[in-house]
């Protein structure tokens, strides 16, 4: 008998029987993601739920030692098939067990967690410290952890920035486990940078391929009592750069997001039910916070910036308002009313400045409608991060349609094959995360660099278990 | 069945995995509250609603061609509660109900030989007795039955041989109040067991039998306690031209009942049937505020925790549908309730069964209004 054969045996063992289990109908409940399109279904050989780091570990030894593929799989929500194995046999390690909220610091503004704590468990826990984490859009369902290692994006506070992870650690295929920044050198896992090169960095963004995070520390942001929110009719999406500019220049609002009328605003308002076609084209919502005194001189300069913005300032009603608010700084939740639109939806997300914004939503269009997608379904959103050095912004080319229409999925991979090299020739700064399909092209372009990052994962996985497929 | 094959496939792709239906509505009080109890108790992906969607793919689409133990515990250790879909709805607009589907599900899976052994022993004793926990002997009643009178009491099988305190609070109410009623003679089991675990042409005999009864009966109103039987006579049953209510519904349209507080203060659980299924919150909460003071659980109404008896879940996985009363229950100790009240004799089994541990006791709004009727 091989490993392959006894694995299951050897794996009860450590997890005990109810939580490792091949059973096919159980495995097939984990075969396909929203991004099905993209990435077929495909079944795991086995699913283990271990319930903490030990456990993780002696798993990931046995693994290494049969070469089998490893999945890590935290809430399973990331919109790009990243957890749908690719090979055969593959073990899909699911870590919602471990939900730990192992600290809150309120002095040090810091949470550290496990994989199976979700934004919403750990908002509940940090608000009573005036406290909350930086969300990404994403249901708040999904794992804090798995978020901020993939780096996310977090474009319901931009004024938070982008970096939101101090360290972690991590369990790696031989079974040793790597701490990153000052976590290495103390119990004190509150500082980035500790032992020179940022080591906390390179691991991170990585589909699951370099080894299981199973603690990581993030920094905390405060909750302001003073918020004001503001909602800004745009006919196109160039009138509003200098505006944005202006904001961002000055830190003035927390939040900038700049959707069109059709698709985002819809979940940001929390209703399907209002006359969003007679809006103008594009709306920029936002929302300015701060203490006593400093609050107001920002929604005082606001207001001057709005003036002179060229935009119309829209009278919606106070839930709308309060929706925002709530989406924004208290994690996203109507956000997925967007799949209510058509049933689905797909988007190349991607960080490029401001300067090209116009440019990016014309190619998008263009490519569209090359490929037979009609302009009703192309959508836009754009989020500048704070400290906009560079002009940084988030942009995302979104397409909103029928999940089952087979026909539709073959339009989506022609726009896909043709928008991603026309992105990299006109200019972006990085993709909004590596995965199947959108690597190749990139890897192409980015020399030396590719052979350096693909030896420094063979070190790390020799044997290449971790999430193999989902990178290179 | 083509094109139904295609509506399920439809429906299944437009779940999007988000898992938002796991968790009650977040905002605006940021609380983690958990929603569905098969996820929560089982933990794996296959027994939350988006997995259950992939196994039913996989079972149209003839990927899974096993009854292995993983398939029959995701697909019946499911309370059909709705809760998911409650909130899926709110979100994704999916057209088609999770619990619609999940009952599709069941029905593939009978028609395949894929029972459970505890459904197939409830088919037997039904076929046997008419009853679904095979009792041969007839509920008695103290109260006096009018042959002709417009009111007809559907009693069920629950309140008939598990929880008569039920009926006979029901039927007393009805003397006090010198309302003129009538009980069948051969009141046979009303399918809502075989329906809901899939064995839709069991259930069939049993429809025609009721159908008839009612039909010869002379009545106007039927009522019922039970909203597992309420729903299954709306959604499953041809229309009888007579008027299908709640006893909630019914007490509360008489008006001043000229009840008296009786001093207790209660936390009300919603029926998955009778709140997520029919709409109807409203009227048992009315009518309990005559009798106790009420305080409302942290999840209600829409999105109310399930007791975990539905679906068959309670004579196939006893263990998980008392850990879901128990979950109730502690929810209700939170608020400081001294008894939890329902209206629905299947929720008032399971959580009286968890709650004995608890000490909680536990009641029927048809009970708190009788006690508290002057007579
Ligand atoms: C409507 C919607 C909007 C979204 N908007 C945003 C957004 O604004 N910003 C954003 O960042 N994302 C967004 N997302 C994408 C996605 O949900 C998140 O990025 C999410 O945090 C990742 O998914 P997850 O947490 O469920 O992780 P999983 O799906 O479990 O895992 C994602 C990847 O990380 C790996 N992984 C998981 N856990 C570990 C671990 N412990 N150690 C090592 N590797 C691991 C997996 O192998 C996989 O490759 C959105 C999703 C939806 C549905
Ligand atoms: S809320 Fe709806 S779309 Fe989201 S996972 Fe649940 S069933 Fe699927
Ligand atoms: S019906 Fe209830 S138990 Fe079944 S999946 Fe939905 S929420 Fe969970």
């Amino acid at each position: 008998m091989n490993m392959n054969q006894n694995f299951l045996k050897f794996v009860h063992a450590i997890v005990g029987e109810e939580n490792a289990t091949d059973d096919r109908a159980i495995c097939a409940s984990y075969s396909r993601d929203q991004h099905w399109h993209f990435v077929p279904a495909m079944n795991p050989a086995y699913v283990v739920r271990p319930a903490n780091k030990e456990e993780v570990r002696k798993v990931l030894m046995l693994a290494n030692e049969g070469k089998i593929p490893v999945i890590p799989y935290s809430t399973g929500i990331n919109v790009r098939g990243l957890t749908i194995p690719v090979h055969e046999g593959s073990i899909l390690l699911d870590l919602s067990r471990m939900n730990r909220i192992v600290e809150i610091n309120p002095e040090m503004k810091t949470a550290t967690v496990e994989p199976g704590v979700t934004f919403g468990m750990l908002l509940e826990k940090t608000r009573k410290y005036q406290l909350r984490p930086a969300f990404p859009d994403a249901p708040l369902t999904v794992s804090v952890l798995a978020n901020y290692y993939l780096r996310g994006i977090y474009q319901t506070a931009a004024a938070d920035g982008h970096d939101h992870t101090l360290s972690y650690e991590m369990v790696l295929p031989n079974g040793e486990t790597i701490k990153t920044g000052s976590r290495s050198l103390s119990g004190m896992p509150y500082f980035r940078y500790g032992v020179g090169p940022d080591f906390t960095g390179v691991f991170c963004a990585h589909p699951g391929t370099c080894g299981v995070v199973t603690e990581l520390t993030a920094k905390l942001y405060r909750l302001y009592d003073n918020r004001n929110v503001y909602f800004i009719g745009f006919d196109d999406v160039s009138t509003p750069t200098k505006f944005i500019y202006n904001l961002m220049h000055d830190e003035l609002a927390a939040s900038i997001r700049l959707v069109d009328n059709q698709s985002w605003l819809k979940g940001i308002c929390g209703t399907f039910d209002y006359r969003y076609e007679e809006l103008p084209k594009f709306v920029l919502c936002m929302l300015v916070e701060g203490v006593d005194g400093i609050f107001e001189a920002k929604d005082k300069l606001v207001g001057d910036y709005i003036k002179e913005s060229g935009g119309k300032v829209l009278e919606f009603p106070e839930e709308f308002k309060r929706t925002f608010e709530e989406e924004s700084l208290g994690g996203a939740e109507k956000s997925c009313m967007v799949f209510g639109l058509r049933g689905n939806y797909h988007c190349i997300g991607l960080y490029g400045p401001l300067t090209l914004a116009a440019k990016y939503y014309e190619l998008h269009e263009k490519t569209a409608l090359e490929v037979g997608i009609p302009t009703d379904h192309v959508h836009f959103y754009l989020d500048p991060i704070y400290s906009f050095h560079g002009q940084l912004c988030y942009v995302e080319l979104d397409i909103f349609y029928d999940g089952s229409d087979l026909r539709f999925g073959e339009k989506l991979r022609n726009y896909n094959e043709k928008q991603f090299k026309r992105l990299l020739d006109l200019g972006i700064y990085g993709w909004f995360r590596p995965y199947a399909g959108i690597i190749e092209p990139t890897v192409a372009r980015i020399g030396y660099l590719a052979e350096v990052w693909k030896k420094f994962l063979k070190v790390l996985d020799p044997n290449a278990i971790m999430n193999r497929g989902k990178l290179f | 069945m083509e094109l139904e094959r295609e509506e399920i496939l439809s429906a299944i792709y437009h779940c999007v995995k988000c898992k938002l239906c796991s968790i009650s509505s977040f905002h605006p009080n940021e609380e983690w509250l958990p929603l569905c109890p098969s996820g929560q108790f089982y933990g794996y992906q296959a027994f939350y609603a988006p997995g259950r969607l992939e196994i039913f793919r996989e079972i149209l689409e003839g990927e899974l061609s096993e009854p292995t133990e993983g398939l029959l515990k995701a697909v019946y250790a499911c309370t059909l509660c709705g809760a998911c879909y409650e909130k899926c709805k709110q979100i994704t607009s999916v057209g088609i109900s999770l619990p619609e589907l999940f009952e599709k599900q069941r029905e593939e899976l009978v028609k395949k030989g894929w029972a459970l052994d505890a459904h197939k022993n409830i088919a037997e004793k039904i076929k046997e007795t008419r009853n679904a926990y095979g009792e041969k002997h007839k509920y008695k009643y103290e109260a006096k039955s009018v042959y002709g009178a417009e009111v007809l009491y559907y009693i069920g099988c629950t309140a008939r041989y598990r929880v008569p305190e039920i009926a006979d609070a029901m039927l007393e109410i009805f003397d006090k109040l010198g309302i003129k009623y009538q009980v069948m003679e051969d009141e046979w089991c009303c399918g809502s067991v075989l329906l809901r675990t899939g064995r839709v042409e069991d259930a069939k005999a049993l429809m025609a039998h009721n159908v008839e009864e009612i039909k010869n009966s002379g009545a106007k109103t039927v009522v019922f306690t039970c909203p597992g039987c309420l729903m299954t006579f709306k959604k499953n049953y041809p229309d009888m031209a007579v008027e299908l209510v709640h006893s909630t519904q019914f007490l509360t349209r008489l008006g001043d009942m000229k009840v008296k507080k009786l001093g207790m203060e209660v936390a009300y659980h919603d029926p998955c049937h009778l709140g997520r299924d029919l709409g109807i919150y409203e009227e048992p909460r009315a009518l309990l505020k005559e009798v106790a003071d009420v305080k409302e659980l942290k999840r209600e109404r829409e999105q109310a925790w399930c007791c975990g008896s539905g679906g068959g879940v309670k004579s196939a996985y006893d263990d998980f549908a008392l850990w879901s009363a128990g979950e109730r229950i502690k929810e209700a100790k939170e608020v400081g309730a001294e008894a939890i009240v329902s209206a629905c004799p299947f929720c008032k089994r399971n959580l009286r069964e968890a709650g004995e541990k608890e000490e909680m006791k536990v009641f029927d709004v048809v009970e708190l209004v009788n006690r508290s009727l002057e007579g």
